[in-house]
C-alpha cells in the first residue's frame, strides 16, 4: 500500500472536482452568496446588547427585511439600524427577546405582515418556531461557533458551491437539496410545493434586496408568487386575541423603560394584497392594532407616495424601489417625530 | 468544538504545526496538548472545564494514596471517593431532572401534592465518557490492575485529551497513560492513515448521517401521528444507520486525530450490523463501553461465576443501567432491558437449540440480528412511549390506517443507504479497512478517499452536533 501515491491522488481527485463543480455552477449563472442563517441573525442581535437609545432595530417578516433598505435608512438617519427581520415569521419572538433579554431602549420598527403578526403564538408553528430558532440560537451559540461563523462566512461570499441556505431554495446546490429534487410521484398525497426560488441577496449587514432577475425575469416572479398562494390555502386561521395579548404585553413593558415602537405595514399588491383583506381585514387587524398600541403607525395605502409601489411577486420591492421606500418612510416619520431628525 | 466544522480545522493545524515544529520538548508538547484539549472543551461552555478539573484532581489525588496506601478500609475509602464524585457529577447533570420528576410522580401517587419547579440543569458535553474512562483508572488502581501515572501532566492529558473527549472511545488507563511516557511521533504512513480515517468519519457523519438520513428519522419520529408499516420501518431504518455513522464517524474521527499524533486508540466498533447474534453485537457495537460494562459491572456483579439465574440477573442489571447511562429516561431504559433480554434469550437458544453457524445461515442470522436491533432503536429514539408503540404495532402490521409521511424518492434513498451499509458490514465483518486498503490499488484508495472528500464539500454540513454528545 503506498498511503503517499493515494493520498496525492486523493487531493487532486476532490481539487479538480471541487473545481469543475465550481465552474460548473458558475457558468450556469450562479455567483457567490451569504447564507441567511441563524449565525448571520445572531452576529446581528448582538449588536442590540450594545445599542444606545439612539439607535433602530427592526423586526418583521421578510417585508420588513426586503423593504426596508439598511444603507438607505442609515443615508436618511445617520444610524445603521440592526437589521432582526427573518423571512415567513411573526415578529413578536424578536420583538420579546429584545424586551425580556436586554435592556435596549431606543427604537424598534415593526413590521407587519398581517397574515403572519396574527398567525399564532403556538411554539411550533412555522412562523414562530422559524424567529425563535434564532432567536434560541444566540442564546445558546458557543464560542466555538462564534468562531467558526467568520471562516464560513468567508467561503459563503467566495464560493458558490457553499449554498446550502436555511431556506431550502429549490435551487440550492449542496448535496441534500439536490438530492431533494428526485420526485418519484406523490406518494403521500400531500399538497406539492410549488418551486422556491432563491430571489433576495442578503450582505454582511444583514440588508435583504430583491435579486434584479426577479424583477426582470416575469416567470421567475410569478413562481414566486405562486408559492405565496401555496402557503395561503394552507394556513391555518388567524389567532387574533392571543397574538395581540402578547405584542401588548411585551409593548408594556418596552414602553415602561422608555423604549419606542413604530409600526409599519409594507407593500403588497395583486392576488396576496386580495386574500389579505380577505383574511386579514384591514379594520379588523391592522387598525385595531394600531387603535391598542397607541405608537406611530405607517400604513402604505395611507400615503400617495407609497401606495403606488409595486411588488413583481406581489410582496416584496424590487431593489431601488426598497430604497425609494425607506427613504420616504424615514421622512415620514422624521416628520411627524416618531423618530429623531439627523 | 465539532470535528464537522471549519474552525476544528484550523485548531487540527495550530495544534499539528505546535506539535512537529523543534519549538517544544515532549513534556512542552504534553502541556499544550493538555491546553489545547481545555480549549477544545471549554470552547462550549468555559465553566464547565472546572468540572474536568475537579474530576482530574479528585482521581489524581485517589490514584496517587491508592499506589501507597495498604489499609484496605482507606484503600476502599479513597475508591468511594472517586465514585461518589464521578457518580455524583453524572447523577446530578445528567439525572437530577429525571430523579425529581420520578420523585414528584411517585409521591403524587400517594396523595402528596408536590410540584417543584423543573431543574432545568445543563448537561456538560461528554460527562459520561469522561466520568467512566477516570473511573476505570481509580478502580484499576484499587484493584492494582494499573500502575499510577507518572505525573500529573501524564494522568490531566489521560483524562482531558480532546479527539476522545467528549464522546470516547473510553479508553483505559493502562492503554493510553503510557503512551504519554516517551515522546510520540506519528510516522508519514500513520499520519496519512489518520488523515483518511478522518476523512472516512467525516464522510460518515456530514454525508451518511446527516445528509442521507437524518431528516428521514426526523420526519417519522416526529410525526406525532400513526405511521403506515412502510413509513415506520424506513424512519427506524433511516435511524438505525443515522446513529451508526455518527457516532462510528465520531470515534473513527477520534482515532485518525490522534493517529496523527502518533497515539493509538482503540477501536469502538467493527461492523456492527452483521452481528450473528447479540454477544456478538456487544463485541462490536460501542466496544469501549461494553467492555467497561463487561469488566465494571457485569462481572463485580458475579458475571458468570454464580449459576445460571445469577448471571441472567447480572446480565440484565448491566444492560438497564447501560440502558440509563445513555440517556435519562425510560425510553432508553426498557432499550437496555431489551438487549438484555435478547442477550438472555439468546443463552437459553444456545444451551438448549444449539446450532452450527454456517455461510448460508450466516447471513440470515446476521439480516434477523440487525431486524431485532432496529426493534430496540425505536424505544432509542422516541421521545415518549406513545411514539414507541405507535412505531412498534405500525411496524409488526398490527395497526392499520397509519399515515404515509414519506415520499416515494426518500424511501428509495433510506433503503440503498442501509442496505449498502448492512452489505458493507457483512463483508467486512471479518477484515478489517487497513487490511483492505492494503490490498486495494492506491489509484482505487485515492479515488474513493476524492470522492469522498468531493462528497464532504457538497454536503457541506451545517455543522450538527454528534447525536452521542448528549450521552
Amino acid at each position: 500500500m503506498s498511503l503517499k501515491q493515494s493520498a496525492l491522488i486523493a487531493l487532486a481527485v476532490s481539487l479538480a472536482s471541487i473545481s469543475a463543480w465550481e465552474l460548473y455552477w458558475r457558468g450556469q449563472g450562479y455567483w457567490p452568496t451569504l447564507n441567511d442563517d441563524k449565525d448571520l441573525w445572531a452576529v446581528h442581535r448582538a449588536r442590540v446588547e450594545e445599542a444606545t437609545e439612539k439607535d433602530f432595530v427592526i423586526v418583521g417578516s421578510s417585508r420588513a427585511y426586503f423593504d426596508i433598505q439598511v444603507g438607505a435608512f442609515e443615508a436618511a438617519t445617520g444610524r445603521k439600524p440592526i437589521q432582526l427581520s427573518a423571512t415567513g415569521s411573526s415578529p413578536l419572538p424578536a420583538f420579546h427577546d429584545i424586551v425580556r433579554n436586554t435592556d435596549f431602549r431606543g427604537t424598534v420598527i415593526m413590521g407587519v405582515t398581517p397574515p403572519l403578526f396574527f398567525s399564532t403564538t403556538f411554539p411550533m408553528a412555522p412562523p414562530w418556531e422559524r424567529i425563535q430558532g434564532k432567536v434560541d440560537h444566540y442564546q445558546e451559540r458557543t464560542y466555538a461557533q462564534r468562531l467558526n461563523y467568520p471562516l464560513s462566512a468567508f467561503l459563503q461570499q467566495n464560493l458558490v458551491f457553499m449554498s446550502g441556505d436555511e431556506e431550502e431554495w429549490a435551487d440550492d446546490i449542496d448535496l441534500k437539496s439536490l438530492l431533494g429534487r428526485i420526485r418519484l410521484g406523490n406518494r403521500t398525497g400531500a399538497p406539492q410545493m410549488p418551486p422556491f426560488y432563491f430571489f433576495g441577496e442578503v450582505s454582511a449587514d444583514r440588508n435583504m434586496r430583491m435579486t434584479p432577475q426577479t424583477v426582470t425575469d416575469t416567470a421567475l416572479a410569478n413562481s414566486v408568487a405562486r408559492v405565496w398562494a401555496f402557503f395561503g390555502k394552507g394556513a391555518p386561521p388567524p389567532d387574533k386575541d392571543a397574538t395581540m395579548a402578547f405584542f401588548l404585553s411585551d409593548l408594556e413593558a418596552f414602553r415602561a423603560r422608555g423604549g419606542s415602537l413604530v409600526l409599519v405595514r409594507c407593500p403588497s399588491n395583486g392576488g396576496f394584497r386580495e386574500a389579505e383583506k380577505h383574511v386579514t381585514p384591514r379594520t379588523d387587524f391592522w387598525d385595531d392594532l394600531v387603535a391598542q398600541a397607541q405608537v406611530p403607525a405607517y400604513h402604505f395605502e395611507d400615503y400617495e407616495s407609497l401606495k403606488g409601489l409595486t411588488c413583481p411577486e406581489e410582496s416584496h420591492l424590487s431593489g431601488p424601489d426598497a430604497d425609494y421606500f425607506t427613504q420616504e418612510l424615514v421622512r415620514l416619520m422624521q416628520a411627524d417625530g416618531a423618530i429623531p431628525n439627523r | 468544538m465539532l470535528f464537522n466544522s471549519l474552525i476544528f480545522i484550523v485548531f487540527l493545524a495550530v495544534v499539528l504545526a505546535l506539535y512537529y515544529a523543534p519549538l517544544l520538548n515532549w513534556k512542552g508538547k504534553k502541556g499544550m496538548l493538555l491546553l489545547a484539549s481545555y480549549v477544545f472543551y471549554g470552547l462550549w461552555n468555559p465553566p464547565l472545564v472546572l468540572l474536568l478539573w475537579f474530576s482530574t484532581v479528585v482521581d489524581w489525588v485517589a490514584g496517587k494514596k491508592l499506589a501507597v496506601e495498604e489499609n484496605p478500609h482507606r484503600r476502599k475509602g479513597w475508591l468511594v471517593l472517586s465514585m461518589v464524585v464521578n457518580l455524583g457529577f453524572l447523577s446530578f447533570f445528567k439525572y437530577g431532572d429525571f430523579f425529581l420528576k420520578n420523585f414528584t410522580w411517585l409521591v403524587n401517587q400517594i396523595g402528596w401534592d408536590f410540584q417543584p419547579a423543573p431543574l432545568d440543569i445543563i448537561l456538560p458535553m461528554g460527562i459520561s465518557f469522561y466520568t467512566f474512562q477516570t473511573m476505570s483508572y481509580t478502580i484499576d488502581m484499587y484493584l492494582k490492575r494499573t500502575e499510577r501515572a507518572r505525573t500529573f501532566l501524564d494522568f490531566a492529558l489521560y483524562v482531558t485529551f480532546f479527539p476522545q473527549l467528549v464522546a470516547g472511545p473510553i479508553v483505559r488507563a493502562g492503554d493510553l497513560i503510557t503512551q504519554f511516557y516517551e515522546e510520540k511521533k506519528a510516522t508519514a504512513n500513520q499520519f496519512i492513515w489518520g488523515l483518511f480515517l478522518l476523512t472516512i468519519g467525516l464522510f460518515q457523519k456530514v454525508v451518511l448521517a446527516d445528509t442521507l438520513l437524518a431528516d428521514a428519522a426526523d420526519t417519522v419520529f416526529g410525526a406525532g401521528k400513526l405511521l403506515h408499516p412502510v413509513d415506520a420501518w424506513t424512519g427506524t431504518l433511516a435511524f438505525s444507520g443515522q446513529i451508526f455513522f455518527d457516532f462510528a464517524g465520531y470515534s473513527t474521527c477520534a482515532i485518525g486525530v490522534a493517529l496523527m499524533l502518533g497515539i493509538f486508540l482503540p477501536d469502538n466498533f467493527r461492523y456492527p450490523y452483521a452481528s450473528l447474534g447479540f454477544s456478538d453485537l456487544w463485541k462490536r457495537w460501542h466496544i469501549t463501553l461494553s467492555s467497561w460494562l463487561r469488566d465494571y459491572l457485569y462481572i463485580p456483579l458475579g458475571g458468570n461465576r454464580h449459576g445460571i439465574l445469577r448471571m441472567y440477573v447480572a446480565l440484565m442489571v448491566t444492560m438497564l443501567l447501560g440502558g440509563l447511562w445513555h440517556g435519562a429516561a425510560w425510553t432508553f431504559i426498557v432499550w437496555g432491558g431489551l438487549h438484555g433480554s435478547y442477550l438472555i434469550l439468546e443463552r437459553l437458544q444456545r444451551r438448549y437449540l444449539p446450532f452450527k453457524i454456517t455461510a448460508r445461515n450466516g447471513l440470515f442470522l446476521a439480516f434477523t440480528t440487525f431486524s431485532c436491533v432496529n426493534i430496540t432503536w425505536v424505544f432509542f429514539r422516541a421521545r415518549e412511549f406513545s411514539t414507541a408503540w405507535d412505531m412498534i404495532t405500525s411496524m409488526l402490521w398490527l395497526r392499520t390506517g397509519g399515515e404515509k409521511t414519506l415520499e416515494l424518492a426518500t424511501i428509495v434513498q433510506v433503503l440503498v443507504v442501509v442496505t449498502a451499509m448492512f452489505l458493507c458490514h457483512w463483508v467486512m465483518r471479518d477484515r478489517s479497512m487497513k487490511e483492505v486498503a492494503a490490498k486495494t490499488s492506491p489509484w482505487v484508495l485515492g479515488l474513493a478517499w476524492g470522492v469522498m472528500l468531493f462528497l464532504i464539500f457538497l454536503s457541506q454540513g451545517s455543522g450538527e452536533q454528534f447525536i452521542y454528545f448528549q450521552f
